[in-house]
């Protein structure tokens, strides 16, 4: 029933990234896994059958960070549980949030940076931070010849990997500023966001940066908001914003991410939301609203 | 887990909870006996993931068995055609309806449900054929190879549309009806106050999926090993459906992976044992947990509206109900959830007039059946709703309104049956009432705060309203309605060891360890061990409702005293004494002046003494035409109070503090007590905030823990055990009561009565969903 190349290898484990990227040259078909916490998932399910794997686990080079030009260099094997620590909390204090809020301590010890957004799950916690962050998505290939995509681009589906692309480090600035990350659920402990936001301030760039995560496929951006909101910031004095503003920012998040339907075209009543969804857009407000005010406290 | 203690000065039938328990013992190096917390034989291989569980069995050239399931919620079916799956290699076996050489009918109440639709599939996960293989993945795409034409009918998912649908089973939509008149039905309240609740699809959601192992006997006939919690009737059912001979089916009672309702569903039995009479070899199967979810009942999802008549001083003058179980595609156990829902419909209130009229109907949603607390927990939630709307609607304290109306023994169920045994409900409600709150998060460091949506959560203290919520209510012990409610045990006594033989199942509920804390206290023996269960031994019924630790635990007491006077009475006589005059403790038989001391090893002079006792609690009547009758054998009660934070704006619930005063008649395990007051908690806040099944048009949706929301760790709340009230049932046993069911039915509505405390809201849906808690009601 495999559909394997007689003689190809079912499990590759490399060593090194250039060895990891070798083997899935070697066997396009081939699914690389580094936590495995949604595809072994797949595959216990029944849902998935990888002609064969190439295992990230043994990848170090992929597990820790480094530093280029003031950005940091985030490995796409680095898990959860590690994001979470202190030290990496000073450095993307949301990405850190995101990372602890993500699922029971299990799931974080395995689960990946990098997996998080291959896999490009809606409810996925630390893509709404990725995408605040604008962050890069750094592909090595086969031929020496990597490439870079934004983040959004591949969650967007404007571009995606092709066979034998490796997802190796995700290129996010240090921005030296509060950062927020908040996630809605409906039960305490660890649970799938009904809706997050991810706020940034950059200060240099004098940005608001915000996006909401899990009420659509990826995660949205309300660039109107963020520009109106940054506008309104003293970024040379006390950056705080009256409690007006702060919930007009909310509103205005919550208006965007979750619009109005358009109004009817033969004139006739326009469709309302759900009330559900009308909550959810009131999440969204709530959340963009204390994100905001947190990070500008 | 810290343990506040309740006032010193509360009534003196209170005893409050403490570390070695409410009955002192004489200090001994073990627990020992009733009254003490005589830890579970098996305690240490659970904790350490060597005790065997179904799914671990193994035989050598065991297939693998996998169960084709309809896709649709309502469909016929216009052809089965396996020959393409029997084809695959590796696959032995491939079995339909035609199979089926008895009645094909499964059900453990009333068998009213094709083990393998033929003509028509009525809910979404309908078994249809199954396959046996030599691998599990092979069994799987066989499964799925095997091509079944449907025509999708329209699917009954309202159950309030049940009534006037076409027929969607022989015996029509309507499963049951009690329309209950008590008093005047035509009684009216100075105060009225209406409320529609809705109630969700709670799942039992065991920690261990559905397992089991067939293997074939000669004689044509099979034994299955399975985690049945009713084995008895299982076999009997498994004997009709297969056209065998009860004698032919033999099932295996293994290690049960947590139980809070019937295990394991016969649809898992039924094919197993079918493939291994077809394929002459020992066949397993292992549930995923969609299929789990698919495969066995779940709670029944309720529509209630209510009617409180009252006087301007918040006394009832009438309760109106209609409730509308959905009981699923087939009866199971609707008959008797609804009359635990019609009789307990106005909670352990004193009501001069009701009238209730409850239906259990069939709908193409997923199937409905036993779950701990049936009926019970989802009225508890309306009629606590009910009188917080009366609360409110009078400007009285909630709880001194209930405080009011409470039931006491000697007053009359709505059913016309008078409460004879203990209702301590008045002292149930004092306690939760004067137990101390907990303090604000406010007078603790912030970094202790735990917010509702958690550590790291979206929680902002600005937005979080506190909220203190009371609840009351009640369950029935037993089989009601006229059930035979017996069991039979035999205690063995060899050496110094004595044996249980009693087919009571033990679910996690406790039973196994009751058994050798009564020998022990009857025989003095402290070493006793319970025999595995087959359905060789006489039955012992079903569990739940506190069944085993009134008949089979009574059963077990009877049979160690008849063992007790076969052991003493010859040596009474050499002495010419009362059998009553000695004594047995550590082995030895003393006399009261200490003139004997034997070893029991001596005294049993190498023999083997046996005794095999029954018990049966005095019967009950069926509920007549006015929903009248003595229907139950025995009541238990509790009271909760639960401090909530809401998040306001999010609608985000954390549950604070549980507080339970509980009627448990006699505390026989103060520790075993506790766990299942806990367990019973953390199920209800389940029910309450998040257990829901997602059906959505008949088909369920997140089939999965991931979309089906346990509560968690940090879902559970403190859960102060403020009060156990013990006044014996003087007709039980020992006079004990149903432990875990009454925190599981009381605290879904202590929930939602603290939610509407806080946020002012309606909060008459279960699960409370987020947008519920801030007043979206869709």
């Amino acid at each position: 029933m495999s559909t394997h190349a007689p003689g190809a290898q079912l499990v590759a484990l490399p060593a090194t990234l250039d060895e990891a990227v070798a083997a899935l040259a070697d066997n396009p078909a081939a699914v690389p896994v580094a936590g495995g916490t949604d595809l072994m998932a797949g595959v216990n399910a029944g849902m998935l059958r990888p002609a064969a794997l190439v295992g990230l686990g043994r990848l170090a080079e992929l597990r820790g960070w480094a530093y280029q030009d003031g950005h940091a260099l985030l490995g796409a094997c680095l898990t959860h549980a590690r994001m979470s620590r202190p030290d990496f909390s000073a450095l993307i204090p949301a990405l850190a949030t995101a990372a602890r809020a993500a699922g029971p301590p299990q799931v974080r010890n395995a689960g990946t940076l990098g997996g998080n957004i291959i896999s490009a799950a809606p409810s996925g916690d630390t893509l709404p931070v990725l995408a605040a962050l604008e962050a890069t998505l750094l592909v090595a290939a086969p031929d020496g010849e990597g490439r870079q995509i934004p983040v959004s681009h591949l969650l967007a589906g404007r571009d995606r990997l092709n066979p034998g692309e490796l997802l190796a480090h995700v290129r996010v600035p240090l921005l030296h500023a509060p950062q927020t990350f908040l996630k809605a659920t409906a039960r305490t402990g660890p649970s799938r966001a009904l809706a997050s936001v991810a706020v940034v301030l950059d200060p240099l760039r004098r940005e608001v940066r915000c996006a909401v995560g899990a009420v659509a496929p990826m995660p949205l951006r309300p660039l109107d908001a963020e520009r109106w909101v940054a506008s309104l910031v003293d970024w040379d004095g006390q950056r705080g914003l009256a409690p007006e503003a702060l919930a007009a920012f909310g509103d205005y998040v919550g208006m965007a991410c979750i619009p109005d339907p358009r109004p009817a075209g033969d004139g006739g009543e326009p469709a309302q939301l759900a009330p559900a969804v009308l909550h959810l857009r009131r999440t969204v407000a709530a959340l963009a609203r204390r994100g905001l005010g947190r990070a500008l406290r | 887990m810290a343990q506040a203690h309740g006032p010193a000065d509360a009534a003196t039938s209170i005893s409050l909870p403490t570390a070695t328990g409410s009955r002192p013992k004489p200090a001994r190096a073990t627990p020992h006996g009733l009254g003490t917390s005589l830890p579970p034989a098996e305690a240490q291989s659970k904790a350490r993931g060597t005790f065997p569980y179904t799914a671990d069995l193994w035989a050598e050239g065991l297939l693998w068995a996998a169960v084709l399931r309809s896709p649709h919620p309502h469909a016929r079916i216009r052809s089965i055609d396996t020959t393409d799956a029997a084809a695959m290699p590796g696959v032995r076996a491939v079995v339909t309806h035609e199979d089926l050489e008895g009645d094909g009918l499964l059900g453990r109440r009333v068998a009213d449900r094709p083990a393998f639709a033929s003509d028509v599939v009525r809910y979404h996960g309908e078994p249809l054929a199954a396959v046996a293989a030599d691998h599990p993945e092979t069994a799987r795409l066989a499964a799925a190879a095997i091509a079944v034409e449907y025509e999708p009918l329209d699917a009954v998912t309202n159950p309030q549309r049940a009534f006037e649908a076409e027929p969607l089973h022989p015996d029509g939509n309507v499963v049951r009806h009690i329309p209950l008149r008590h008093g005047d039905p035509h009684a009216t309240g100075e105060v009225v106050v209406e409320g529609f609740y809705r109630i969700g699809r709670q799942d039992s959601a065991p920690i261990g999926a559905e397992s089991g192992l067939a293997v074939p006997r000669p004689d044509g006939g099979v034994e299955v090993y399975v985690a049945a919690t009713d084995p008895h009737t299982d076999r009997d059912r498994l004997a009709g459906c297969l056209g065998l001979t009860a004698e032919q089916v033999k099932l295996y009672v293994t290690g049960v992976p947590g139980s809070l309702g019937d295990r394991e569903d016969q649809s898992f039995q039924l094919p197993l044992a079918l493939l291994a009479i077809r394929t002459g070899c020992p066949v397993k199967l292992a549930a995923t947990r969609e299929e789990s979810f698919l495969g066995h009942a779940h709670r029944h999802p309720t529509l209630l509206r209510y009617w409180h008549h009252a006087d301007r001083e918040g006394r009832l003058v009438k309760v109106e109900a209609q409730l509308v179980l959905d009981a699923g595609a087939y009866a199971d156990d609707s008959a008797e959830a609804l009359a635990a829902a019609v009789s307990f419909a106005a909670g352990p209130y004193v009501v001069p007039n009701a009238v209730v009229d409850g239906w259990a109907v069939r709908t193409n949603n997923p199937p409905a059946g036993f779950l701990r607390g049936e009926g019970a927990m989802q009225v508890c939630a309306a009629h606590e709703g009910q009188m917080d709307r009366l609360a409110a609607q009078l400007g009285m304290d909630p709880a001194e309104l209930r405080a009011r109306n409470v039931l006491a023994t000697g007053d009359s169920l709505p059913t016309g049956q008078a409460v004879t045994c203990p209702a301590p409900v008045a002292e149930l409600l004092a306690a939760v009432r004067e137990a101390p709150l907990p303090s604000l998060p406010k007078d603790g460091p912030i970094e202790d705060w735990l917010l509702p949506g958690g550590p790291d959560g979206a929680g902002d203290p600005a937005a979080v309203r506190r909220g203190v919520g009371y609840a009351l209510g009640m369950v029935h012990m037993l089989g009601a309605e006229g059930t035979d409610e017996v069991s039979t045990a035999t205690v063995r006594v060899e050496n110094s060891t004595a044996t249980v033989l009693c087919a009571a199942v033990e679910t996690g509920q406790g039973f196994a360890t009751l058994a050798r804390q009564v020998v022990q206290e009857v025989l003095g023996i402290d070493d006793v061990v319970v025999a595995p269960v087959d359905t060789d031994q006489p039955p012992a019924g079903p569990g739940g409702r506190g069944r085993h630790t009134w008949v089979s635990a009574g059963a077990v007491e009877r049979a160690a005293r008849m063992v007790r006077t076969q052991l003493l009475q010859p040596l009474a006589a050499n002495f010419g004494m009362s059998a009553e005059l000695l004594n047995i403790e550590d082995g030895r038989i003393t006399s009261y002046d200490g003139v004997l001391s034997t070893p029991v090893v001596e005294a049993l002079e190498g023999k083997e003494l046996w005794a095999t006792a029954q018990c049966r609690p005095h019967p009950t009547e069926p509920l007549d035409a006015a929903g009248q009758g003595d229907a139950f054998v025995g009541l238990a009660f509790a009271a909760v109070r639960a401090v909530v934070d809401v998040d306001v704006e999010l609608g985000s619930v954390r549950v604070v503090e549980m507080a339970v005063a509980q009627d448990v008649g006699r505390v026989l395990n103060p520790r075993q007590l506790r766990t299942r007051i806990e367990a019973g908690v953390t199920q209800g806040i389940g029910a309450a905030l998040t257990e829901h099944l997602r059906v959505v048009r008949g088909e369920v949706r997140h089939a999965d823990l991931t979309g089906y929301q346990l509560a968690t760790a940090l879902d559970a709340p403190e859960v102060k055990v403020v009060a156990l009230v013990e006044e014996r049932d003087v007709v039980a046993p020992f006079g004990a009561k149903a432990a875990g069911a009454p925190p599981l039915v009381v605290s879904p509505a202590a929930v939602a009565a603290a939610v509407r405390a806080a946020t002012g809201q309606p909060v008459n849906r279960l699960p409370i969903k987020p947008q519920f808690a801030v007043g979206v009601t869709e």
